[in-house]
């Protein structure tokens, strides 16, 4: 529930809310392997990014790990792909042969500097995005537009769904939108994509993916957006790294899932 | 099922009348002088007023909460001095030759009055009783205080006081030793108040203009109390002026307020009803805007007390609370949420040495949200809500023994939220079941004096927390699904948890204004607070023990040095504590609060320890009075999943805790005041690195709360204009300023891209109160 929005209108009229950039004295930690692996319903090839953590005050250019052995294997059908790094020095690996297919369990293993990473993900059946609409929010001088995902929840299974929006081609990536059906099981669901940090005009080109997860890439993606929080309010009372589905104290995510677009002109 | 176990606990009451009976015996020779204790104006009842023999400082005793005292000697002629702060004293002559029942009425002393009279016989019962960590406040020591908003405010200024720390920047929340918002006990006219605060955190629930009386007990914790581990706040309600009508209220630049009060016959019964509403949200109606116009932000409540007198034994209060809070943004969102309390009492004197009071209380806290959002319309609400019976009984057995014993039985129900939802709506109708659960404690205590020297204060509280059906209990595994289901019928005890609170104080006089003192006390508490924000949250939830969640148990030790200097003017105490809490509650990462029938399964246990020295002196008399007060404090955490089990810093551990309030009194027209606060940050997690996820960039996590927010700090000012004073008519202007010097002192830090430059991250403050100005008027007829 959007609570903190009630939270920041209160604050507004009680106080003034002065805000300022400071310099924080924090510290850096050794840095960090993260993974990014995801196995779709779409064709082929897919791709595993590995990279590293930086401090915070440092650029935000994450060095790419090389010369890793990145290995994605379709449980199911006891077959395995091997994947190479697309251009030496990137870091992003690429499938050959594997194709995604729901209901399939995947498992990713990579191995670098002598440590190996594994995951497991199953690729939920699956359901398809029905239409985008808008919804307007209006107060305080601003009028706020954000896209609707329209799609029927099939009843009697859990399901997990993780929304990407792109705005005239570019994706948002400062919003992460994610839904579950604890509280929706069955339903017709229009799931607003409350979006913080950009607005939407009338005439945008809006499009949307759909991607049905499952439980543990759900959950990753959830805690992140909770420790991701800023503004007055918003934060956590202890932020903390979303527990990733990669084990040996990876950071990041291996997301086996389906894809479904709309695409539509904010009216 | 309340009526049986009430039943059993009467018949345990029984017995321990009986064990008492040998006192009973031995003490035929002597007298007693009891009666009530009041404000000569007013009608009153005078709470902890002292009453002692001429020359016998030994034989003080205090007032009770009903400002009934009783004193025991052997027969003869004695001189009695009855004294009460801001009072002058009273000397009255007593013939014990037999029982003697004597009301005593106190008449207020002005201010040039005060230090002329006062010094006469000022109270030490600081120094020399043995209860230890026990702060009072009468409304009239807190109406100088500077505070924010010039809403004058119990709960802000108590957070001014030794080993009380403030919730946030103009919060009403409190820490007391290392304690959780949730393990103080606040009790207004004894009935709980589940969430005492307003506006998110910023007004308390607490209207100054109906309070009599308020005692905060930190430290060692009387037997009559349980149910949290960290404070009670004793919060008491004016009764009301039984001897004239009278209206007054305040007009302020937020919130105004009105009180009415007056006798419904002369000397035997009053009523008194206060009320106050804010009107920030007003100028939302000004906006052109709708959707603007449509906002609400907006609390009110009422206070109410009726009281009556059934001859010379007999007395009956009803007293309630109702406040709500509305919070609206147009027709798309809205959150209302609010307390109400009533409490009947009946007081009986069975004897002049037997008083007893009989309670029948009901307290609710509830809240409503309703999201309207295109077709999606849905609404949640959840409450908790108790029946709860006291009887409480004080013996005065004679001036070096009383006896407080007594039964107390609640019956908790809490729903822990329902949806609503329409047809077309993406969520689903779902009501969580209500849990009920039943508290019983039976407990006595017994003051006692062993010598000029020594006072104990022992005691025991047997608490039995039963928790039955109807409904499901869950069983999990360690990844928190749900393994077992059992289901019990309506009434079917579920689980027992039985135990035993033993308290101790003592005292040890060195000199006639100088003391030592030692308290032990053991606290349990079943009902836990889900908070998972750092500020305060109306929807936070209330769960009881099951079979997952334990009892939290506390144990604390205390000692500390007492001393009144220059005849009781400056009183000086030095206080050690150190707390070890078992079975403390914290969430599982990403844990789901709302509306989760499994919310048990997101939880995890751990354990706590706090320590620390408090410091404190305070000047009581002359033009300026006030009080200056330091804590030096570790407040810890340790759970299993979190920094790899080891001790880390509760949020709210803070080192240093300083405040200074000065109140002067300039001249007859003129009231200047000042307070300064200065406190180290709390303990907060920030990130050790970046990097980046979904082409997003995410926050690295290392150590919780491994970080320090910088320290806090901050000056008020006050000025209180006395206006002309007749017999009919009364008024003051205040003028205050809040953060006199305008530090900008951070809220919150959160971290985010840089928006004027994406290859870098930044750490952005947020502070909420840079001078705060406001201007009250005040009027009495």
């Amino acid at each position: 529930m959007n609570y903190h929005k009630l939270s920041l209108f209160c604050a507004a009229l009680l106080v003034c809310s002065c805000k300022k950039t400071v310099t924080l004295n924090l510290n850096t930690a050794p840095a960090q392997i993260v993974i990014e692996g995801e196995v779709t319903s779409q064709p082929g090839p897919y791709t595993v990014t590995i990279s590293q953590s930086v401090g915070f005050y440092t650029d935000n250019t994450f060095p790419p790990v090389s010369g890793a052995s990145v290995i994605i294997s379709d449980s199911t059908l006891g077959i395995a792909d091997s994947l190479t790094e697309t251009v030496s020095g990137t870091g992003i690996y690429a499938t050959h042969s594997l194709q995604g297919i729901p209901g399939h369990i995947y498992t990713l293993s990579v191995t670098s500097q002598q440590q190996n990473y594994k995951a497991t993900s199953t690729m939920p059946m699956p359901i398809p995005l029905d239409s985008i609409s808008f919804s307007q929010l209006s107060g305080f001088g601003n009028n706020q537009i954000s896209a609707v995902a329209n799609f029927q929840d099939p009843p009697g299974v859990k399901n997990y769904y993780q929304f990407v929006e792109f705005v005239n081609g570019a994706q948002i990536t400062k919003d992460i939108f994610v839904f579950e059906d604890r509280l929706s099981d069955g339903k017709y669901i229009s799931n607003t994509l409350y979006n913080d940090t950009s607005y939407l005009f009338q005439g945008d080109e809006v499009k949307v993916n759909m991607y049905c997860i499952d439980e543990n890439v759900y959950n990753y993606f959830y805690q992140l957006m909770q420790s991701g929080g800023t503004g007055a309010f918003n934060t956590t009372a202890s932020p903390a790294n979303p527990a990733s589905n990669i084990s040996n104290g990876s950071l990041g995510y291996f997301s086996a899932h389906t894809v479904s677009s709309q695409q539509r002109v904010v009216y | 099922m309340l009526t049986t176990r009430t039943f059993r606990l009467q018949r345990a009451l029984v017995f321990l009348l009986s064990t008492l009976s040998p006192f009973l015996l031995f003490a035929q020779a002597r007298h007693t002088v009891s009666g009530t204790i009041r404000d000569q104006s007013s009608g009153e009842t005078l709470i902890g007023a002292s009453v002692a023999i001429l020359n016998h400082p030994r034989s003080t005793v205090q007032s009770n909460s009903y400002g009934f005292y009783s004193l025991n000697a052997a027969a003869g002629k004695y001189t009695i001095v009855v004294s009460f702060a801001g009072f002058r004293n009273d000397t009255l002559e007593v013939s014990l030759d037999k029982d003697v029942i004597m009301g005593v009425s106190l008449s207020p002393a002005d201010a040039q009055m005060q230090e002329v009279v006062v010094s006469a016989n000022r109270n030490n019962a600081n120094v020399t009783k043995p209860l230890m960590g026990v702060q009072k406040l009468s409304v009239n020591e807190i109406k100088d205080v500077p505070v924010i908003f010039g809403e004058k405010d119990i709960l802000k200024t108590i957070q001014l006081l030794p080993g009380v720390q403030s919730g946030g920047d103009g919060s009403s929340g409190f820490y007391v030793r290392g304690g959780s918002v949730d393990q103080n006990l606040i009790l207004l006219d004894e009935a709980t108040v589940y969430n005492p605060t307003h506006l998110l955190g910023f007004f308390s629930t607490f209207n100054s203009d109906a309070i009599k009386d308020v005692t905060l007990y930190k430290g060692a914790i009387p037997a009559e109390y349980g149910g949290r581990l960290a404070s009670v706040l004793d919060v008491r309600m004016d009764d009301g002026n039984v001897k004239d009508y009278g209206v007054s209220g305040g007009l302020g630049l937020i919130s105004s307020r009105v009180n009415i009060q007056g006798p419904i016959e002369k000397d035997d019964g009053s009523f008194i009803v206060s009320a106050r509403r804010t009107y920030a949200d007003l100028f939302l109606k000004l906006s052109k805007d709708t959707n603007t116009n449509r906002s609400s932000l907006y609390f009110y409540d009422i206070n109410a007390k009726a009281n009556y007198k059934l001859g010379d034994k007999d007395h009956i209060f009803l007293s309630g609370y109702f406040g709500k809070d509305n919070l609206g943004l147009g027709n798309t969102f809205g959150l209302d949420y609010g307390n109400s309390t009533a409490t009947f009492r009946w007081n009986h004197i069975f004897n002049s040495r037997l008083f007893s009071n009989t309670s029948l209380i009901y307290s609710k806290y509830n809240y409503n949200v309703s999201v309207n959002s295109g077709n999606n319309d849905i609404g949640i609400n959840s409450f908790v809500r108790d029946y709860h019976f006291k009887e409480d009984l004080q013996y005065y057995l004679n001036s070096d023994n009383k006896i407080n014993f007594g039964v107390e039985v609640i019956q908790h129900t809490t729903s822990p939220g329902a949806i609503s939802a329409t047809n077309s709506s993406s969520f689903n109708p779902l009501t969580l079941q209500q849990k009920y659960s039943l508290e019983s404690a039976v407990y006595i205590s017994h003051d006692l004096s062993l010598s000029d020297k020594i006072n104990v204060n022992y005691g025991l509280r047997a608490g039995l927390f039963t928790v039955f059906g109807p409904g499901s209990f869950y069983t999990y595994d360690s990844s928190g699904n749900p393994i077992d289901t059992a289901t019990y019928g309506s009434g079917q005890v579920v689980k027992n948890y039985f135990n035993l609170e033993p308290r101790f104080s003592m005292s040890y006089r060195l000199t006639d204004n100088s003391s030592i003192k030692f308290a032990y006390t053991r606290t349990t508490q079943n009902l836990h607070l889900l908070s998972n924000s750092t500020s305060s949250n109306p929807t936070d939830v209330w769960i009881p023990s099951s079979n997952n969640v334990k009892p939290e148990i506390a144990d604390q030790v205390s000692t500390g040095y007492f001393r009144n200097v220059d005849n009781n003017a400056y009183e000086f105490s030095a206080e050690v504590y150190y707390r070890y809490m078992q079975n403390q509650i914290d969430y599982k990462n990403g844990a789901q609060l709302i509306a989760n029938e499994y919310v048990e399964s997101q939880l995890i246990y751990g354990i706590g320890r706090a320590y620390g020295l408090e410091l404190f002196v305070k000047k009581k008399v002359g033009r300026l009075t006030g009080w200056v007060s330091y804590t030096l404090s570790r407040t810890e955490r340790r759970f299993g999943e979190v920094n790899a089990d080891s001790w880390y810093p509760a949020n709210q551990d803070r080192t240093h805790d300083l405040s200074v309030v000065g109140i002067y009194k300039l001249n007859k027209k003129w009231t200047l005041s000042s307070d300064f606060v200065y406190y180290t940050g709390n303990a907060v997690t920030w990130p050790s690195g970046k990097y980046e996820v979904d082409g997003q960039v995410a926050f690295l996590y290392t150590k919780r709360n491994g970080y320090r927010m910088p320290p806090y700090n901050r000056l008020d000012l006050s000025a209180t204009l006395q206006g002309k004073k007749t017999k009919k008519f009364d008024s003051n202007w205040n003028f205050s300023l809040y953060n006199a010097y305008g530090r900008e002192n951070p809220y919150s830090i959160s971290f985010e891209q840089d928006p004027g430059n994406p290859a870098k991250t930044q750490a952005v403050q947020y502070a909420l109160f840079r001078w705060v100005p406001s201007v009250t008027y005040n009027f009495k007829f």
